[in-house]
């Protein structure tokens, strides 16, 4: 956490600082506006107290013109002459201090010929006209195709030299995080590839490509000459990445930090989005702004709940989205919307190696458990309660009865042989499993001298089950219950199988059998069997062992 | 003799019964065989024994429940067992041997001798002594006991901090018990040597242990100087 941290830091200064250094050196006074066309209204001294302050409209491509009072405040250094650049929907020519410095289509003939001319375009501004003081900016212009637009949407005026290159500078940033965010996306589009169940990683993969579009569409701008006409088609297309974007950060942490009810939160949110997508399309940024600002707050809410259930990441994002909310609070709309993402992206990068931290160590948990399973099979056979005792007893037959003896190390060497041949696996042939049981009573039959039985119902020979469970039963069946009055104990298998569930159940007919309460062996018995069932089913088996009328019962339902 | 055997496994129990009756012979007054603690438990309640044969597992239940009952009775327990790991826990609770299985004629017929013979054990560490409660066993650290005096059929234990215990065992069958840390200084005193400060001599040929906490205990004419070329 602590190198993320860092990381994020070496991340961002450079961006907020590229992008903050911006001195002002010139004033912006209120703009005003009149239809008609008059070369005087060039001219610097014109009187426009009468002009209007606002025009709603311009209707049918018309000429008109608008007039923005500029203080200087700075003149520039010599051979550094100031530019002017301009966002304003329309053809148009502009005028400084009643001077023609450039000309941007065909102002006032957009109907009769085709779309000409940039929305975004710079103006030199010649060195005489840019002394310290006051100057005027006439543009004669017409807006055929958004006649509502009326307006300098932006107006910067800088070193004419700096105007061109800083954009230019700040591409580049923005160029090199687009490919991180493109690769990125990529990689983890391969990784979900390889792991079709990890929508975690998707998600992440398909938010970094919208991050990538986002930028790349910004950018667009700059790169690409777009007419005025066609700026709408750019904007919807941004609007519908960010929706995009607001959409799958609050799912994907939805998903990492999961609280009550999240699909219902979800769709609510989802809903409140569609709506700010639809309503007001045109007022873009403050669509943007809107979905933004919804983002962050659900985002908060989530990262809160994570943090308040104390979930491994839950802070880290937490803290990543309160710095994109003072971010937001110290440099433009723009910048923070970049910034924020990219730092909301990252902590999604960061949750995700952590989750992949965990697979992984679940994984290598499972290899350990499997090997502690094997290992415990194997340990079956030479504990030293069952072999010394066997042992013994078979000392015992030989000295007393050698032929007797000799079908006992038959008994023992088969199951023996049994156990060889399923160590390895972690499911069985029901019939190994039953031929093994039935190895095992003979066995203790000789040992204890107690008529044991073995009956079976239903069986589909077919089945598998994971070894030695039912052997593990038979050996607590046997250790803890008591002969009934001529001297037997019966075990009985029962299988069934309907559409959702598959049973085993394994009968014990015998005389006081009672569950040792505090057992250590029977504790190990029962645990490897669910260990076992784990390895085999996940979560998908049922497992009871009780008392019953006939002395005990175990049930081991596997589900479909 | 009395002989009970507590086996699960019938085959074993068979065993050891028929050697018993092959190394006792004539001897053996009665042998009973059963094959689960509650029964076991209840037998020892009312039967007089003069040796308990134990497996520490029966029927998955620990046999160190019944060690520690039959542990506390005046008869010697000898534990028969595959659990070698097991064997020194039950040493300290105070069995007087271990045989593991699997085990011949010649290993059972030693551990026999051990309690016919009365002899002492000097190999193994009893830790605990086992004294019969109203309605329970407490287990005494051999630690807190500062000697042992005969009374008839019982011991009486004294104890560190000044209290009094009776034990079920006879000083005899403690003495072959504790014969490691403890010296039988009188026919009926048992003492802790380590806690002996010193000998005193009193006219007359009285001899006297004095103890670290200023107690007097009687040396027996006897065993005098066997102590002194023992101890000192």
């Amino acid at each position: 956490m602590k190198s993320f941290a860092c990381f994020l830091l070496v991340v961002v200064m450079p961006l907020v600082t590229a992008w903050s250094q911006e001195a002002t050196i010139f004033k912006e006074y209120q703009t005003v506006y009149k239809i008609g066309d008059q070369q005087e209204w060039a001219s610097k001294e014109w009187d426009d107290r009468h002009w209007e302050k606002r025009m709603e409209l311009a209707p049918d491509g018309q000429l008109f013109w608008s007039r923005t009072r500029i203080h200087i405040l700075e003149a520039p250094e010599s051979l550094k002459s100031y530019g002017l650049r301009l966002e304003v929907y329309g053809e148009y020519e502009v005028f400084w201090d009643g001077v023609l410095i450039g000309k941007n289509g065909n102002p006032g003939r957009e109907a009769e010929l085709p779309p000409e001319g940039e929305l975004w375009i710079t103006f030199n501004i010649p060195i005489e006209l840019t002394n310290e003081g006051e100057h005027v900016m006439a543009i004669r212009l017409s807006n055929y195709y958004f006649p509502d637009h009326v307006g300098n949407y932006d107006l910067k005026i800088a070193n004419y030299d700096a105007l061109l290159t800083d954009q230019l500078i700040q591409n580049s940033w923005m160029n090199v995080f687009a490919g991180a965010f493109l690769i990125a996306a990529i990689y983890f589009l391969f990784l979900f590839l390889s792991n079709k169940k990890e929508y975690a990683t998707l998600i992440f993969s398909v938010s970094c490509f919208l991050f990538f579009s986002l930028t790349m569409t910004h950018l667009f701008r700059t790169t690409v000459p777009i007419h005025y006409s066609l700026h709408v088609i750019r904007l919807e297309f941004i609007s519908s990445l960010m929706l995009g974007i607001s959409f799958l950060i609050p799912l994907y942490f939805s998903m990492q930090f999961p609280y009550p009810k999240w699909k219902l939160f979800l769709a609510v949110y989802t809903a409140i989005l569609l709506y700010l997508f639809s309503f007001e399309l045109h007022l873009n940024s403050y669509t943007i702004l809107n979905m933004a600002f919804s983002l962050l707050v659900y985002s908060l809410g989530i990262s809160i709940y994570g943090v308040y259930k104390k979930v491994k990441g839950a802070l880290l994002v937490l803290l990543t989205l309160l710095l994109c909310v003072v971010i937001r609070h110290t440099v433009s709309f723009n910048i923070s919307l970049f910034v924020g993402f990219i730092l909301i992206l990252l902590s999604m990068l960061y949750l995700l190696s952590l989750r992949i931290k965990e697979q992984r160590l679940a994984y290598e948990n499972s290899l350990v458990q499997s090997t502690r399973l094997r290992l415990q099979l194997l340990k079956k056979n030479i504990q030293p309660h069952f072999l010394l005792n066997t042992l013994t007893s078979l000392i015992d037959w030989v000295e007393e009865t050698p032929r007797k003896g000799v079908l006992f190390i038959e008994a023992l060497a088969k199951e023996f042989d049994l156990f060889n041949q399923i160590e390895e696996q972690t499911l069985i042939p029901i019939t190994q499993e039953i031929a093994l049981c039935r190895t095992h009573l003979e066995i203790m039959e000789y040992r204890k001298e107690i008529n044991y039985s073995w009956e079976e119902e239903g069986i589909d020979l077919s089945e598998k089950i994971p070894p030695a469970i039912l052997h593990t039963l038979l050996e607590n069946g046997i250790t803890h219950s008591l002969p009934l009055a001529d001297n037997s104990i019966k075990f009985k298998l029962v299988f069934e199988s309907n559409s959702t569930y598959k049973s085993y159940a394994f009968l014990t007919f015998a005389a006081g059998v009672r569950p040792a309460a505090n057992d250590r062996e029977e504790g190990t018995g029962l645990k490897y069997i669910k260990a076992r069932l784990t390895e085999s089913y996940q979560t998908k088996w049922d497992f009871v062992s009780e008392p019953a009328d006939h002395g005990w019962k175990n049930i081991i339902k596997i589900y479909s | 003799m009395n002989i009970l055997i507590v086996e699960d496994e019938s085959r074993i129990a068979k065993r050891i019964e028929r050697m018993t009756q092959a190394i006792f012979g004539h001897r053996l007054h009665s042998l009973t065989h059963i094959n689960n603690l509650q029964e076991a438990l209840l037998f020892i309640e009312n039967h007089t024994l003069d040796l308990v044969l134990l497996d520490l597992n029966l029927n998955g239940d620990s046999g160190f429940d019944l060690l520690t009952t039959a542990v506390s009775k005046s008869f010697h327990t000898i534990v028969v067992s595959a659990y070698k790991d097991q064997a020194i826990s039950a040493f300290e609770y105070g069995v007087l041997d271990f045989v593991p299985k699997p085990f011949s004629r010649d290993r059972l017929e030693q551990a026999f001798n051990r309690a016919v013979a009365k002899e002492k054990i000097a190999t193994n560490v009893v830790k605990l002594l086992a004294v019969k409660k109203r309605h329970r066993i407490q287990l005494i650290s051999v630690e807190e006991v500062l000697y042992i005096k005969g009374a008839g059929a019982y011991a009486e234990l004294i104890l560190t901090n000044g209290k009094k215990e009776l034990h079920d065992k006879s000083l005899e069958k403690l003495e072959q018990l504790l014969s490691q840390t403890f010296e039988r200084i009188h026919k009926s005193y048992l003492v802790k040597m380590s806690e002996v400060k010193e000998i005193v001599v009193q006219s007359g040929s009285k001899y006297f242990a004095e103890l670290k906490n200023g107690e007097r205990i009687p040396i027996g004419r006897t065993k005098y100087k066997d102590i002194k070329a023992k101890w000192y």
